[in-house]
């Protein structure tokens, strides 16, 4: 059963990655590739705060979400300027920027090593959260405020700003709109809820080290979001799904771990060719990617 | 002793120089992102080294045959994936992403068949040249000699022949090409056939010295890139200049730092550039970047 809810905690943590990375690519056509490095971020400075002073998880959280959404300017200072392509390969700087930094700073991250024995979380600065149950249900609840967060932005104000910022950004500016700070917005939550859901990894497998956050990772969120499909919540969290729960289908299929390995990677790679052919738009999403 | 580097750099240069071409040959003509070229540059390597380590072919056939085998791979991912989504009138992000998908199905078919660990060509038995107290090694020599060829043949081919013209004609601009009566489809096969020349070379030069693994191909990648953003985009002649000077810059940081925070600084270049400098060194001026 442990090894049913584990999967259940990671999927949470991938279903809040793919929701804010849609935030941004889905919602306001900005193509970032730096979602893990966010992911990164949190997860480093929640086990920081996590290891140092003893604050209860909300506090934290708050702290975590708050310092990761700083660290988002610097991508959304970049989107102001920047267009397609060389935004892209912007993000990708700023995630191989932060990786080199987090592998190399050994001071402060450990570099390679990694930072073993983070603690678990403190709910009320009273009692800690130990073991499988703890994290199956605060993970789950994490999640639920998430989806249900993403959701309603949708069609909120804010949603349907970005919306028309996808549409036509020109016409948005011209109605008055100040597009910059929408996008901040956008990029700030995105990068606050990826730190929460790096906040979560840390302290639920209590070991990190800069291998979970390359530009790989942020690939594979993205490939997951691409499959699952962008826009709206649906699309998101079907793509966290479809790739958490493929491995372990897999699994029973009874292929070597070596080969297993590189098989779902191949087939990741041709779900996301045959749905940017088929339906660019994601199995259930709603947007096709300008 | 700082010489050395900047030999080095140079060196290395070249070898992003002919990446960034063979990047900026999809890319200027197609407008696509081909991150798909990381998946090709890894395949010519494994397939240099399985022709040369598991066949036993000598060096120099075994660089043809890879040669050939990574053109036609290149064009298949035209064939099969850009031209069809081309076809549908999807956007270039679109494009892109599949390119996504198209470089990890390469890579990881690739890491099932050749395994995931690091692997080498053997060079150990060539002598190195000296100048001084400059020292370049055998594989430095060939990178060198066959790149700086490559390169000038390449150049005088696209100023001075129709094939060049058309190139230049189709990155321009595509519309009008097409209204002039050419056939882009044509043109683009010959794109990416010639691109696949560019990465393949890149490749087999770059892992006769240093050995291949699975993932090595973005980081690569990333840097000519770089070096075609810093060169300028749009030309191809600036790609060698791009190159070049992210090879002796990235050098000159082993020197001063050291070697893991050559990706940094990388970066931080660039970003630096792009805002004060948008269109390169030496590209094109655009209205927007």
């Amino acid at each position: 059963m442990e090894y049913v809810f584990h999967i259940i905690i990671m999927l949470n943590i991938y279903i809040m990655l793919t929701l804010s990375a849609n935030l941004t690519i889905g919602m306001a056509n900005l193509l970032t590739m730096c979602q893990a490095a966010f992911y990164g971020i949190g997860a480093y400075i929640g086990t920081f705060f996590l290891m140092q002073f003893n604050l209860p998880f909300l506090l934290v959280a708050a702290l975590v979400m708050l310092f990761t959404g700083a660290f988002s300017f610097l991508v959304s200072f970049a989107s102001v300027r920047l267009k397609d392509d060389y935004f892209v390969i912007a993000t990708m700087g700023f995630q191989l920027i932060v990786y080199t930094i987090l592998y190399n700073w050994t001071d402060v991250t450990r570099g390679p090593y990694g930072i073993p024995g983070i603690p678990g979380i403190r709910l009320f600065g009273m009692f800690e959260l130990t073991g499988v149950y703890a994290y199956l249900v605060l993970s789950l609840v994490l999640m639920a405020v998430v989806v249900f967060l993403f959701h309603h932005l949708v069609e909120s104000p804010f949603g349907r700003v970005l919306n028309a910022i996808r549409a036509d950004e020109i016409t948005v500016k011209s109605m008055g709109r100040n597009i910059v700070k929408f996008k901040s917005l956008a990029f700030f939550l995105s990068a606050a809820v990826a730190g929460l859901a790096g906040i979560i990894y840390a302290s639920y497998v209590s070991y990190i080290d800069p291998t979970s956050f390359t530009l790989d990772e942020s690939i594979f969120i993205l490939s997951a979001l691409f499959i699952g499909g962008i826009g709206n919540t649906k699309g998101p969290v079907l793509g966290a799904v479809f790739v958490v729960l493929l491995p372990e289908l897999l699994r029973f299929v009874g292929l070597p771990d070596s080969v297993a390995a590189n098989l779902r990677q191949i087939i990741y790679g041709l779900a996301l060719i045959l749905v940017m052919y088929y339906r660019p738009q994601g199995l259930l999403g709603k947007t096709i990617m300008k | 002793m700082i010489w050395q580097f900047v030999i080095n750099g140079l060196i290395t240069g070249i070898l992003y120089s002919l990446l960034a071409i063979g990047f900026a040959l999809v890319f200027n003509t197609t407008k696509i992102f081909h991150i798909a070229a990381a998946g090709i540059y890894v395949f010519a390597a494994y397939m240099f080294w399985f022709f040369v380590a598991s066949v036993g072919l000598p060096v120099i056939p075994a660089s043809l045959v890879a040669l050939v085998l990574t053109m036609l791979l290149s064009l298949l991912t035209e064939v099969l994936i850009y031209r069809p989504l081309k076809n549908k009138k999807a956007s270039l992000n679109v494009a892109m992403i599949a390119s996504i998908g198209a470089m990890t199905v390469i890579i990881n078919t690739i890491a099932m068949f050749f395994g995931n660990e690091t692997k080498v060509i053997d060079n150990s038995i060539l002598q190195p040249l000296t100048f001084g107290d400059i020292i370049i090694t055998s594989p430095q020599k060939y990178q060198a000699l066959i790149g700086i060829t490559v390169l000038i043949i390449f150049m005088v081919l696209l100023q001075r022949t129709n094939w060049g013209l058309r190139l230049r004609a189709l990155s321009a601009d595509e519309t009008l090409f097409e209204t002039l009566g050419y056939d882009t489809k044509k043109t683009r096969v010959l794109v990416f056939l010639v691109s696949g020349v560019f990465i393949a070379l890149a490749s087999c030069l770059t892992v006769y010295d240093v050995g291949l693994d699975p993932n090595m191909g973005m980081n690569v990648l990333i840097s000519a890139v770089v070096a075609m953003i810093i060169g300028g985009v749009g030309r191809f002649s600036t790609c060698i200049l791009g190159g070049l000077t992210l090879g002796v810059l990235q050098s000159l940081t082993v020197y001063h730092f050291a070697s893991n925070w050559q990706n940094a600084v990388t970066f931080l270049v660039l970003i630096i550039l792009l805002f004060l400098r948008p269109q390169g060194i030496a590209g094109y001026k655009q209205r927007t970047v």
